[in-house]
């Protein structure tokens, strides 16, 4: 493979990253100098302790936040310096988020809910956005429960209802943080049965946990310790 | 996205009524207020209007008390028509404290002398008969039109038409034939047209009137020409003819001009204290739109994530602070009609609607939607998704 069509493979790409944060008088610096590729169709954990700087690096993968130093790439696009309105856009089209706690807006039901993604994008009718919602929720095995609250679903009809909300603008990254965190072991299972399926049709999932069972699902392991790689297998 | 934030609005708004409609007290108070007091305004105006305007605005009364320097003749309504722009025509006026008789006495009536087109300038319509012609005013005939009230005293369900009266000058009498019945008018300041009986000008004055002098002139203006304008005219022009002020020049266009003013001026006033309570609602609104950002912050959060922009957070909650109020300018603006309502009810006015009110109302309600909603959505829209996202 030539570096070419590596670089055309990347989805996301760290570049030197690193982030600090200012805590009274000191400065904490929560990743130093963090390099590596997510490629497409990778499936990869993101591992390591809680303050390892695992959060940091979700929210900068996710586009929720910006680098004090080094560059990101999404898809070859630098987004280190986006402002906050550019950001959602990139958000928007390009990540899908699964959440531990799912996140799902309690006053709408499954589809309005799996919907609200593609109202943001201004490109899709009001029609388009139902199909593509309901389309989803199938996908995700929850036919029979669209018109559903989040208070009327099980914990793992919820997460499913969020992969399909993560799934519906038909993102180049799936990241997922915790998503078995707040389900029982079973439950956990199928989820990351349906992130192992998901990746077999050529989703690129990237995983950040601190559960090992979860680790083991993915092709690909990064861990994270004191804001720096450990290791990378 | 625009209908997106309507709706997203309106499922919130319902999600709390009773919070919903306690925040918006204010606002529907403000805007009741604002429209009963306009429309209320608006309807005393137009009744102070209609009663002085039973006569017509284009019409100015000349009242002559003496005819000191013999201008105020026969032949005076042409001289104002040639030296004044904006007159239509002037109809002589004279009356006198008549007794009249069929079958039974009757003293003290109004007996009028004048032309045969007055009862169209003056919109007297005629219920029964004729109106006396141009023809029979010029040949002198003995023919009377009775205003509605003595028509049924004297005749009591008797058809009236070609009965013959007695009108008497002192203990003479004469006979005159009904030709017509008025139908009813009310009353202006100077006239009871129900109570009065009409003769041709010509024949009152050659029974009842030693000189030639008229006491009242009915102008009626062109149209197109401002009633207050010409009565001015005419005003100057009689004291360049004579110094002895003895006369009066009345129209009730004047009248509603002034009363225009007066409740134009107070309800405009009494709006404007209104409006400070829809400034204190738009306060209300502000600390409930506060609260609701506070509320939601996790869902701000969320949107944000997936891939809402700030621009479309502040879009969301303006629109929702925009709903709140103009949710509350329309139940005020329904609650202001029921109050001027029953209002106008209670003191006898025809209630009017003030359309400019509903404007004024609806229109100043956004203003406060915007300028109130204004900080808490931009507060909304500036939140850091990372921090919201984890808010509990």
């Amino acid at each position: 493979m030539t570096v070419l069509d590596t670089l055309n493979n990347c989805v996301i790409r760290l570049k030197n990253i690193s982030k600090y944060f200012v805590v009274g008088d000191s400065v904490v610096k929560a990743l130093n100098n963090v390099s590596f590729s997510i490629l497409k169709n990778d499936y990869i954990a993101i591992m390591g302790p809680s303050g390892s700087g695992k959060s940091t690096l979700m929210n900068l993968i996710g586009c929720l936040d910006t680098p004090s130093e080094g560059q990101i790439f999404i898809e070859n696009e630098d987004i280190s310096n986006l402002s906050e309105s550019e950001l959602a856009y990139v958000r928007n089209k390009k990540i899908g988020f699964v959440f531990q706690q799912f996140n799902l807006l309690p006053k709408l039901n499954a589809l309005e809910n799996v919907m609200t993604p593609l109202i943001y994008s201004n490109d899709i009718s009001v029609f388009e956005r139902r199909e593509l919602a309901e389309e989803s929720l199938i996908k995700v095995g929850l036919k029979d429960r669209m018109k559903h609250k989040p208070t009327e679903l099980s914990g793992g009809q919820k997460q499913r209802v969020a992969i399909a909300r993560a799934l519906v603008t038909d993102p180049s990254l799936v990241l997922a943080d915790e998503p078995t965190g707040a389900l029982d072991s079973k439950t956990g299972l199928q989820i990351m049965d349906m992130f192992t399926q998901l990746n077999e049709e050529g989703r690129t999932i990237v995983v950040v946990t601190h559960s090992d069972d979860v680790g083991m699902s993915c092709n690909e392991i990064i861990r994270i310790r004191d804001g720096q790689i450990e290791i990378h297998k | 996205m625009v209908i997106e934030n309507i709706k997203l609005a309106f499922k919130s708004l319902f999600a709390n009524k009773l919070r919903t409609l306690l925040s918006l007290l204010g606002i529907v108070i403000g805007v009741m207020a604002v429209v009963a007091i306009l429309t209320l305004g608006q309807s005393a105006s137009k009744s102070i209007t209609s009663s002085l305007d039973s006569a017509g605005t284009s019409l100015i009364s000349l009242y002559v008390r003496r005819n000191t320097d013999g201008i105020f003749t026969r032949t005076f309504g042409d001289e104002l028509i040639e030296k004044i722009d904006g007159i239509d025509s002037v109809i002589p006026l004279n009356s006198s404290n008549v007794k009249i008789r069929y079958k039974k006495e009757y003293s003290n009536f109004q007996l009028y002398g004048t032309d045969s087109d007055w009862n169209q300038i003056m919109s007297y319509e005629v219920d029964i008969g004729t109106w006396f012609s141009e023809n029979e005013n010029m040949n002198k005939r003995q023919v009377i039109v009775l205003g509605n009230t003595i028509a049924t005293d004297l005749f009591n369900g008797e058809n009236p038409i070609g009965k013959y009266v007695t009108l008497y000058r002192g203990n003479a009498g004469k006979s005159y034939q009904v030709i017509g019945v008025m139908k009813e008018k009310d009353g202006s300041l100077s006239m009871s047209y129900n109570d009065s009986v009409y003769i041709p000008y010509n024949t009152y004055v050659q029974r009842y009137l030693k000189v030639n002098a008229v006491s009242l002139y009915s102008i009626k203006v062109a149209e197109g020409f401002d009633t207050v304008a010409v009565s001015d005219k005419i005003e100057t022009y009689l004291n360049s003819l004579t110094e002895s002020r003895n006369f009066t020049l009345f129209s009730s266009a004047t009248f509603v001009q002034i009363a225009d003013e007066i409740t134009g001026t107070f309800s405009t006033f009494l709006a404007a204290i209104a409006g400070i309570s829809l400034l204190v609602g738009g306060i209300g609104i502000m600390n409930i739109m506060l609260v609701s950002v506070a509320e939601r912050t996790r869902e701000i959060g969320i949107r944000k994530a997936l891939g809402a922009s700030p621009r479309v957070i502040r879009g969301q909650f303006l629109t929702e602070a925009i709903a709140l109020t103009m949710v509350g300018a329309f139940i005020g603006v329904v609650f202001g009609i029921l109050l001027s309502k029953v209002l106008s009810d209670i003191v006898g006015w025809e209630l009017y609607l003030s359309y400019t009110a509903f404007v004024i109302a609806a229109g100043f309600s956004i203003i406060i939607g915007v300028f109130f909603g204004w900080y808490p959505a931009r507060k909304a829209a500036k939140l850091n998704p990372i921090d919201a996202l984890s808010y509990e």
